[in-house]
Protein backbone atom coordinates (compact mmCIF):
# COMPACT_ATOMS: atom_id res chain seq x y z
CA UNK A 1 0.00 0.00 0.00
CA UNK A 2 1.22 3.51 -0.85
CA UNK A 3 2.40 5.25 2.43
CA UNK A 4 1.16 9.04 1.47
CA UNK A 5 2.10 11.86 3.29
CA UNK A 6 -1.73 13.22 4.48
CA UNK A 7 -3.09 15.48 2.48
CA UNK A 8 -2.30 19.03 4.22
CA UNK A 9 1.06 18.06 4.76
CA UNK A 10 1.16 17.54 0.85
CA UNK A 11 0.07 20.78 0.40
CA UNK A 12 2.42 22.45 1.67
CA UNK A 13 5.36 20.63 0.18
CA UNK A 14 3.72 21.55 -3.02
CA UNK A 15 3.45 24.75 -2.63
CA UNK A 16 7.14 25.02 -1.41
CA UNK A 17 7.83 22.99 -4.67
CA UNK A 18 5.53 24.45 -7.02
CA UNK A 19 7.75 26.60 -8.95
CA UNK A 20 10.88 24.60 -9.00
CA UNK A 21 8.69 21.31 -10.12
CA UNK A 22 6.62 23.28 -12.49
CA UNK A 23 10.19 25.04 -14.38
CA UNK A 24 12.12 21.04 -14.23
CA UNK A 25 8.85 19.89 -15.72
CA UNK A 26 9.21 22.43 -18.77
CA UNK A 27 13.30 22.07 -19.32
CA UNK A 28 13.03 18.44 -18.87
CA UNK A 29 10.28 17.97 -21.06
CA UNK A 30 8.91 20.74 -23.04
CA UNK A 31 11.26 20.88 -25.99
CA UNK A 32 10.73 17.07 -26.72
CA UNK A 33 7.03 17.28 -26.12
CA UNK A 34 7.16 20.33 -28.37
CA UNK A 35 8.69 18.29 -31.40
CA UNK A 36 6.18 15.20 -30.71
CA UNK A 37 2.96 17.49 -30.54
CA UNK A 38 3.99 19.73 -33.55
CA UNK A 39 3.68 15.77 -35.68
CA UNK A 40 0.32 15.67 -34.52
CA UNK A 41 -1.22 19.01 -35.09
CA UNK A 42 0.19 19.40 -38.36
CA UNK A 43 3.45 21.58 -37.65
CA UNK A 44 0.55 24.31 -36.00
CA UNK A 45 3.27 25.96 -33.98
CA UNK A 46 1.05 28.08 -32.00
CA UNK A 47 -1.23 25.03 -30.89
CA UNK A 48 1.76 22.46 -30.13
CA UNK A 49 2.52 25.35 -27.70
CA UNK A 50 -0.46 25.36 -26.38
CA UNK A 51 -1.10 22.03 -26.00
CA UNK A 52 2.44 21.42 -24.02
CA UNK A 53 1.58 23.90 -21.62
CA UNK A 54 -1.93 22.94 -20.99
CA UNK A 55 0.01 19.38 -20.62
CA UNK A 56 2.70 20.30 -18.64
CA UNK A 57 -0.21 22.45 -16.50
CA UNK A 58 -2.30 18.79 -15.75
CA UNK A 59 1.53 17.35 -14.99
CA UNK A 60 1.69 19.87 -12.66
CA UNK A 61 -1.67 19.06 -11.09
CA UNK A 62 -1.04 15.81 -10.98
CA UNK A 63 2.60 15.82 -9.50
CA UNK A 64 1.60 13.97 -6.12
CA UNK A 65 0.75 10.96 -8.18
CA UNK A 66 3.49 11.08 -10.80
CA UNK A 67 6.50 10.67 -8.90
CA UNK A 68 7.55 7.44 -11.18
CA UNK A 69 10.63 7.16 -13.29
CA UNK A 70 11.24 9.27 -16.45
CA UNK A 71 9.53 6.62 -19.29
CA UNK A 72 6.67 6.38 -17.33
CA UNK A 73 6.12 10.47 -17.32
CA UNK A 74 7.21 10.77 -20.83
CA UNK A 75 4.51 7.83 -21.59
CA UNK A 76 2.00 9.75 -19.50
CA UNK A 77 2.78 13.31 -21.00
CA UNK A 78 2.46 11.88 -24.33
CA UNK A 79 -1.09 10.23 -23.31
CA UNK A 80 -2.24 13.82 -21.75
CA UNK A 81 -0.99 15.58 -24.84
CA UNK A 82 -2.60 13.22 -27.37
CA UNK A 83 -5.87 13.80 -25.30
CA UNK A 84 -5.33 17.54 -25.58
CA UNK A 85 -4.88 17.58 -29.50
CA UNK A 86 -8.09 15.40 -30.44
CA UNK A 87 -10.20 17.29 -27.84
CA UNK A 88 -9.18 20.76 -29.46
CA UNK A 89 -9.29 18.86 -32.67
CA UNK A 90 -13.17 18.31 -31.96
CA UNK A 91 -13.85 21.24 -30.28
CA UNK A 92 -13.10 23.44 -33.72
CA UNK A 93 -15.16 20.79 -35.81
CA UNK A 94 -12.43 19.73 -37.90
CA UNK A 95 -13.30 16.68 -40.29
CA UNK A 96 -11.45 13.39 -40.33
CA UNK A 97 -9.18 13.26 -42.68
CA UNK A 98 -10.89 10.67 -44.99
CA UNK A 99 -13.32 13.88 -46.12
CA UNK A 100 -11.06 16.87 -46.37
CA UNK A 101 -9.03 17.35 -49.09
CA UNK A 102 -4.87 17.81 -47.58
CA UNK A 103 -3.70 21.00 -47.56
CA UNK A 104 -0.41 21.29 -49.62
CA UNK A 105 1.04 24.45 -47.20
CA UNK A 106 0.68 22.16 -43.63
CA UNK A 107 3.53 19.30 -45.46
CA UNK A 108 6.36 19.68 -42.66
CA UNK A 109 9.40 21.51 -44.54
CA UNK A 110 12.62 20.26 -42.73
CA UNK A 111 12.42 16.70 -42.05
CA UNK A 112 9.39 15.94 -44.76
CA UNK A 113 11.45 13.34 -46.34
CA UNK A 114 12.52 11.22 -43.78
CA UNK A 115 8.32 12.25 -42.80
CA UNK A 116 7.04 10.77 -45.87
CA UNK A 117 9.48 7.05 -46.06
CA UNK A 118 8.02 6.81 -42.12
CA UNK A 119 4.67 7.11 -43.11
CA UNK A 120 5.37 4.53 -46.29
CA UNK A 121 7.01 1.86 -43.63
CA UNK A 122 3.80 2.86 -41.15
CA UNK A 123 1.45 2.39 -43.89
CA UNK A 124 2.84 -0.53 -44.98
CA UNK A 125 3.03 -2.09 -41.87
CA UNK A 126 -0.67 -1.21 -41.25
CA UNK A 127 -1.30 -3.22 -44.50
CA UNK A 128 0.36 -6.39 -42.69
CA UNK A 129 -2.01 -6.72 -39.95
CA UNK A 130 -5.35 -8.26 -39.89
CA UNK A 131 -8.61 -6.02 -41.29
CA UNK A 132 -9.82 -5.98 -37.62
CA UNK A 133 -6.57 -4.67 -36.28
CA UNK A 134 -5.91 -2.57 -38.84
CA UNK A 135 -9.78 -0.90 -38.51
CA UNK A 136 -9.72 -0.77 -34.50
CA UNK A 137 -6.55 1.63 -35.25
CA UNK A 138 -8.49 3.13 -38.32
CA UNK A 139 -11.71 4.35 -36.65
CA UNK A 140 -10.14 5.48 -33.27
CA UNK A 141 -6.51 7.01 -33.13
CA UNK A 142 -6.47 7.88 -36.98
CA UNK A 143 -10.45 9.46 -37.32
CA UNK A 144 -9.69 10.84 -33.69
CA UNK A 145 -12.47 9.44 -31.96
CA UNK A 146 -12.81 7.75 -28.79
CA UNK A 147 -13.41 4.17 -28.22
CA UNK A 148 -16.93 4.28 -27.17
CA UNK A 149 -17.91 6.50 -30.81
CA UNK A 150 -15.39 3.44 -32.96
CA UNK A 151 -17.78 0.80 -30.65
CA UNK A 152 -20.88 2.30 -32.36
CA UNK A 153 -19.51 2.86 -35.83
CA UNK A 154 -17.94 -0.66 -35.71
CA UNK A 155 -21.14 -2.38 -34.15
CA UNK A 156 -19.86 -4.06 -31.67
CA UNK A 157 -18.70 -3.84 -28.08
CA UNK A 158 -16.21 -0.86 -26.51
CA UNK A 159 -14.32 -3.89 -24.54
CA UNK A 160 -13.98 -5.64 -28.51
CA UNK A 161 -12.71 -2.57 -29.85
CA UNK A 162 -10.63 -2.13 -27.17
CA UNK A 163 -9.44 -5.62 -27.23
CA UNK A 164 -8.59 -5.46 -30.73
CA UNK A 165 -6.69 -1.82 -30.26
CA UNK A 166 -4.26 -4.10 -28.38
CA UNK A 167 -3.34 -6.57 -29.98
CA UNK A 168 -3.48 -4.78 -33.04
CA UNK A 169 -0.61 -2.06 -31.69
CA UNK A 170 1.40 -5.10 -30.42
CA UNK A 171 1.84 -6.75 -33.61
CA UNK A 172 1.92 -3.04 -35.35
CA UNK A 173 5.02 -2.25 -33.30
CA UNK A 174 6.44 -5.57 -33.57
CA UNK A 175 6.23 -4.80 -37.52
CA UNK A 176 7.70 -1.68 -36.93
CA UNK A 177 10.32 -3.00 -34.85
CA UNK A 178 11.43 -5.37 -37.78
CA UNK A 179 11.62 -2.84 -40.12
CA UNK A 180 13.52 -0.62 -37.86
CA UNK A 181 11.66 1.94 -37.66
CA UNK A 182 10.46 1.55 -33.82
CA UNK A 183 12.80 0.92 -31.04
CA UNK B 1 -16.50 -13.25 -14.88
CA UNK B 2 -18.85 -12.97 -17.23
CA UNK B 3 -19.63 -12.33 -20.70
CA UNK B 4 -19.06 -9.03 -21.90
CA UNK B 5 -15.92 -8.63 -19.46
CA UNK B 6 -12.19 -7.43 -20.91
CA UNK B 7 -8.99 -7.42 -19.54
CA UNK B 8 -8.12 -4.10 -17.79
CA UNK B 9 -4.84 -4.69 -19.20
CA UNK B 10 -5.88 -4.43 -22.61
CA UNK B 11 -7.19 -0.62 -22.13
CA UNK B 12 -3.30 0.15 -22.42
CA UNK B 13 -3.16 0.25 -26.01
CA UNK B 14 -6.34 2.99 -25.91
CA UNK B 15 -4.81 4.39 -23.28
CA UNK B 16 -1.54 4.74 -25.31
CA UNK B 17 -3.50 5.83 -28.12
CA UNK B 18 -5.45 9.13 -25.97
CA UNK B 19 -9.13 7.14 -26.98
CA UNK B 20 -10.17 6.35 -23.72
CA UNK B 21 -13.41 7.78 -22.69
CA UNK B 22 -13.21 10.26 -19.89
CA UNK B 23 -14.40 7.66 -17.47
CA UNK B 24 -12.05 4.48 -18.39
CA UNK B 25 -9.44 7.40 -19.27
CA UNK B 26 -9.47 8.08 -15.01
CA UNK B 27 -10.11 4.20 -14.30
CA UNK B 28 -7.44 2.99 -16.23
CA UNK B 29 -5.05 5.39 -14.77
CA UNK B 30 -5.44 4.67 -11.58
CA UNK B 31 -5.07 1.13 -12.26
CA UNK B 32 -1.63 2.44 -14.18
CA UNK B 33 -0.10 3.81 -11.16
CA UNK B 34 -0.24 0.17 -9.22
CA UNK B 35 0.20 -1.98 -12.08
CA UNK B 36 3.97 -2.96 -13.40
CA UNK B 37 2.99 -4.80 -16.41
CA UNK B 38 1.02 -1.84 -17.88
CA UNK B 39 3.48 0.33 -17.07
CA UNK B 40 6.07 -1.46 -18.60
CA UNK B 41 3.52 -2.09 -21.84
CA UNK B 42 2.96 1.63 -21.70
CA UNK B 43 6.08 2.66 -21.99
CA UNK B 44 6.76 0.21 -25.09
CA UNK B 45 3.72 1.27 -26.47
CA UNK B 46 3.90 5.11 -26.47
CA UNK B 47 6.28 5.44 -29.53
CA UNK B 48 3.70 3.79 -31.69
CA UNK B 49 1.08 7.05 -31.93
CA UNK B 50 3.83 9.24 -32.84
CA UNK B 51 4.79 6.79 -35.94
CA UNK B 52 0.75 6.83 -37.06
CA UNK B 53 1.22 10.67 -36.73
CA UNK B 54 3.69 9.92 -39.91
CA UNK B 55 -0.17 8.97 -41.81
CA UNK B 56 -1.62 12.44 -41.03
CA UNK B 57 1.02 14.86 -42.65
CA UNK B 58 0.97 12.34 -45.85
CA UNK B 59 -2.14 10.27 -45.88
CA UNK B 60 -3.14 11.85 -49.50
CA UNK B 61 -0.03 10.07 -50.31
CA UNK B 62 0.18 6.57 -48.48
CA UNK B 63 -3.48 6.11 -48.63
CA UNK B 64 -5.26 7.34 -51.46
CA UNK B 65 -1.87 7.14 -53.40
CA UNK B 66 -3.01 9.94 -56.42
CA UNK B 67 -1.45 12.65 -55.59
CA UNK B 68 1.95 12.04 -56.18
CA UNK B 69 4.56 14.65 -56.99
CA UNK B 70 5.66 14.02 -60.63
Amino acid sequence: MPCRIPESRLESVKTNNDHILAEELYQEFGAPLLRHVLRSTGGDLQWAEDVVQETLLRAWRNAGNLRRERGLLWAWLLTVARRVVIDERRRRGVRPRETEPPDADAVPAPDGAERALEAMLVSEALRQLSPEHREAIEQTYLRDRTIGEAAEILGVPPGTVKSRLYYGIRALRGILKEKGVAS
Amino acid sequence: MSAPSHDVHEDVAAYALGVLDEADHQAFERHLMSCEECQAELREMSEVPGLLDALRDDRSDTLSGDHTPR
